[in-house]
């Protein structure tokens, strides 16, 4: 059995394990991040895409408001090439209570978010499709954010200063010596091959899985309320600013223009599994009215794939088991020496996307006191690779570049203008032959056709490369069409069910991969 | 600017079934017009004639399987269709290919023993009737196959199209072809217009017969040639000695394409007419009857009228039939009930992508004439169709060929068309 020897081990590669894993490599500690499927797979990558500018809790959570104000400003320039500055507008519709839009604006003014009132006309004249009765429009420094773009590039990062980052590592065993945590052994998920990892410090990152991975570590009621909720990303970009409700926050409250595509969430459902995923057809036609209700003809457009998220909300005293939204957004740092009398283990949860920076640098500035050796935290101002030059991503950039030498260029994915180099580099250095990670790596089959065209080619490609078999280019294929399914199904109307009859003829009657040699040999009829 | 225009029989929809059954109420004597909001179905198939591949297990002999199929699927077109017109209308397609525009191109095959062509992922693929330039691909010749890819052509991958032939038991290997063109990327389209060419092709072949090994055949992506494919076919078996087969890439499918030339060509030869890019917009009637439709093109609306309208518009794929975000579905053309819908409160779709969706046979509602219920003289042909799962039986063509060819007999042996045209 391997073995591994660190000052700090990370489970959980979400954003927020990512983020401890970047922040204690700048600070210079030893650092092993291990996640039991790819990153950013769980909560981090099934959210709406916003970098909050706070609005969204201006008038019902102010501190988390002030949160969210004070690292938009810092992830703008320490994350700039995983950002893309599209603005907000909070809008009051005929649906909100009109009295709820002066509570915002002095919510905003009382904790810091950038906020100004603009004439709806402008608004419209700015976002045509915006419905045309709204009655107040107030713009906020809304983003969005690539979370996968932004995880790889901490996990990328951390790992040019020496940090080892384990994708498909399970925690199969957290070891203690009486009340000290010293380490836990991983499962790689391709080879079973186990991994023993010795670590000073055990950082529990996990988010809605945080009270199972407490438990592996004998620590009880580390209670966290999955709050499970669903978002459906539509086929383009129907607004270029996000566009929020202006009332307290509720369902289907939000729409994110995200890369190609817009997404609109969401549901909040208490959930007793993390690994709920199911996706209630009430929520889905929920969903499509309330975008309605902010874009009309919302239902015209194709809805390409919908997928639920599920919040980590830490449990207070305070909050009942069916209303999760109530529960705190902030986030919970236990120090389980303090709280458990058990040194070398601390748990992270809660909180939000948006401050995941923050959860982070709270979280190593206790593990750097666990250590006896604090150091400062540098996360704040030391730009994430790709992001040195502090310009912020711009949606037609790439398509410029590409359009600069298009005859050298094969493009893969036209949707999400993936070229074939770049597929090829991020198959090698992700060593990777599981389609769906390179989905989330390169946004390849996030578009319109969600993969009617790429995933064949990159398939093909992928077999193409040494070392990958046949049979896994046919299983990751089949895997990533089984997949996709999932997302799409429940949503399938309209063009996008179109869209799924051409590729269910390019792929069951083209390329007949039902019958591939992977599945089982089958009988002849005469 | 409005027109109108009147016709014994109006065609709606330009896939297989559409211009099928243009072409022979055509030939059958009647003023034909199709309409189509767009080309169909051909551009995106393999253009092999698929009768009937899989029951759910693979099909040996469509024929010989399809009474059992018939009577364990009541609802299926076939089961109105019959075995014999399928036959004579793939007959009359072979027959339609061979006095075409394309010298030389024949299918081949029948009804009696399906072909096993490998499929660009690898896998086999079970069809009657097709383009003598896949034969040669048949999986019952045990012969070592080279499968031939490059890696400008994006929607083409060799390699592992011959290494899961290998795993299926057909001795493959896969080299990659220089070509000279002038970018990184072309499509199977750009591909086959230079497969036109003797002299480039020629080039081709002296390049790629230096990589070939004794007693192998050669597979090809589908591109050898768009206006002469016949021409280049058997020029590259002569320059290379061997028997050289294509294999279907993704869509657009340069097969196709040629397919849908050949069918055209059928109904502009008989005097029919296409128009493409017409949307049908609305329709009207008298009683049961359909008595015209109007289309919406740029710039310009049309009503035609006609004694009888074939309804070859297509199904969820094309458009023509919708479920809209109501989860309410429509035909969008006439507005004409549909069957196969799964019951109220059934799931439209179930979780695992491989299994049967409950939405798959939804299809026009037709008497065992193809008639729609509720319109006296619409008949009803191809994907419109319901009871059939196309794609996953590999029926497609099939129903569309059986299905166009009947709509037009009983067009013609109930108008009196023949005789008013003659007269």
């Amino acid at each position: 059995m391997a073995s591994l020897s660190t000052d700090v081990l990370v489970i959980g590669g979400g954003a927020t394990g990512a983020g401890v894993a970047w922040d204690a490599a700048l600070r210079g500690y030893d650092v092993v991040l291990a996640d039991r499927f790819d990153l950013a797979e769980g909560t981090s990558g099934r959210f709406h895409g916003l970098l909050h500018s706070g609005g969204r809790y201006a008038v019902k959570d102010p501190n988390a408001a002030k949160e969210c104000i004070h690292e938009n400003r810092i992830l703008r320039s320490v994350a700039a090439d995983c950002i893309e500055d599209i603005g907000g507008f909070f809008v009051t519709t005929p649906w909100d209570d009109p009295a709820y839009a002066d509570k915002f604006m002095a919510g905003c003014h009382a904790t810091g978010v950038d906020c100004e009132e603009i004439d709806p006309a402008q608004a419209l004249r700015e976002e045509p499709r915006l419905n045309p009765d709204v009655s107040r429009v107030f713009r906020v420094p809304d983003a969005n954010i690539d979370v996968w773009k932004t995880v790889w590039a901490m996990a990328r990062g951390a790992q040019e200063r020496g940090a080892r980052i384990l994708p498909y590592h399970a925690v199969v065993a957290i070891h203690r010596d009486g009340d000290v945590v010293t380490g836990a052994r991983l499962r790689g998920h391709a080879t079973g091959e186990e991994i023993e990892v010795e670590a000073r410090v055990t950082v529990n990152a996990s988010g809605a899985w945080a009270g199972q991975v407490a438990e592996m570590a004998g620590i009880e009621g580390v209670r966290v309320l999955p709050g499970r909720g669903i978002m459906i990303a539509m086929n383009h970009r129907l607004v270029n600013t996000c566009i929020n409700r202006c009332q307290m926050p509720t369902d289907g409250d939000i729409i994110v223009p995200m890369r190609t595509v817009c997404i609109i969430g969401t549901t909040d459902e208490h959930t007793e599994d993390p690994d709920d995923h199911h996706v209630p057809p009430a929520e889905v036609d929920q969903m499509l009215d309330d975008g309605e209700k902010l874009v009309p003809g919302f239902r015209e457009a194709r809805a390409l794939r919908v997928w639920t998220g599920v919040r980590p909300l830490f449990e207070d005293a305070k909050a009942s088991d069916t209303q999760t939204r109530d529960v705190t957004r902030a986030h919970a740092l236990l120090d389980h020496a303090d709280r458990d009398g058990v040194q070398g283990f601390v748990t992270i949860t809660g909180g939000k996307l948006t401050t995941f920076r923050l959860m982070a640098e709270d979280t190593m500035t206790a593990v750097s006191r666990h250590l006896g050796d604090e150091r400062p935290c540098l996360t704040k101002t030391e730009p994430l690779p790709g992001s040195a030059d502090g310009a912020t991503y711009m949606l037609g950039e790439r398509l410029e570049r590409k359009e600069q030498n298009l005859a050298d260029q094969q493009l893969i994915c036209e949707c999400e203008l993936v070229p074939r180099w770049k597929l090829e580099e991020a198959i090698r250095r992700r060593a990777t032959t599981n389609l769906d990670d390179i989905r989330r790596l390169l946004r390849l089959a996030m578009g319109p056709c969600q993969g009617g065209f790429c995933i064949y080619r990159a398939a093909g490609i992928l077999h193409g490369l040494d070392g990958l078999s046949a049979e896994q280019a046919d299983e990751s294929l089949l895997g990533f069409l089984k997949e996709r399914w999932k997302g799409t199904w429940p949503i399938l109307y309209g063009d996008q069910l179109r869209q799924a009859r051409l590729d269910d003829w390019i792929f069951q009657g083209v390329l007949d991969v039902e019958h591939l040699p992977a599945r089982q040999p089958e009988a002849v009829a005469t | 600017m409005r027109s109108e225009l009147h016709y014994d029989a109006v065609v709606v929809g330009a896939g297989t079934a559409g211009l099928v059954a243009g072409a022979r109420l055509a030939e059958g004597g009647a003023r034909v017009c199709v309409v189509a909001k767009g080309i169909g179905s051909t551009h995106l198939a393999p253009g092999t004639i698929d009768v009937l591949g899989y029951a759910p297990d693979r099909v040996a002999s469509p024929s010989g399987v399809m009474p059992e199929f018939i009577s364990a699927h009541p609802d299926h077109p076939y089961a109105s269709l019959g075995v014999d017109a399928v036959a004579e209308a793939a007959r009359w397609l072979q027959s339609r290919v061979e006095s075409g525009p394309l010298p030389g191109y024949r299918y081949l095959g029948d009804l009696d023993r399906n072909y096993l062509l490998p499929t660009a992922v690898g896998a086999l693929r079970p069809s009657a009737v097709v383009p003598e330039t896949m034969a040669a691909g048949d999986s019952a010749d045990l012969e070592r196959v080279c499968i031939v890819g490059t890696r400008m052509l994006r929607d083409f991958h060799a390699a592992l199209c011959a290494s899961n032939l290998n795993r299926l038991g057909v001795p493959a290997r896969a080299v990659e072809a220089e070509i000279e063109v002038d970018r990184a990327d072309q499509s199977s389209l750009g591909l086959a217009r230079r497969f036109d060419d003797p002299g480039w092709r020629a080039a081709f072949a002296g390049r790629l017969a230096l990589k070939l090994q004794a007693d192998e055949r050669v597979g090809l992506p589908a591109v050898l040639g768009v206006r002469d494919p016949h021409g280049a076919w058997s020029d590259l078996e002569h320059r290379l000695g061997r028997r050289v087969f294509e294999i279907p890439t993704l869509p657009p499918s340069v097969p196709g394409m040629r397919l849908y030339e050949i069918l055209r060509a059928a109904l502009r030869a008989a005097g029919g007419r296409l128009v493409l890019g017409a949307e049908v917009v609305s329709s009207e009637r008298d009683g049961s009857r359909v008595t015209s439709i109007a289309t919406h093109s740029a710039g310009h609306d049309s009503r035609y009228a006609a004694r009888w309208f074939v309804l070859a518009s297509g199904g969820f794929n094309s458009g023509a039939i919708e479920l809209d975000s109501h989860w309410a579905t429509h035909d969008r053309v006439l507005g004409l009930p549909l069957r196969g819908l799964p019951a109220e409160g059934e799931p439209r779709f179930v979780p695992d992508y491989l299994a049967e969706q409950p939405m798959s046979r939804v299809g026009i509602a037709v008497d065992a004439e193809l008639r729609a219920e509720g319109a006296e003289n619409v008949l009803v042909a191809g994907a419109a169709l319901p009871g059939a799962v196309p794609w996953r039986e590999g029926s497609g063509e099939g129903i569309a060929l059986a299905s166009g060819s009947r709509a037009a007999q009983v067009v013609l042996s109930r108008s009196g068309a023949t005789a008013e045209a003659a007269a």
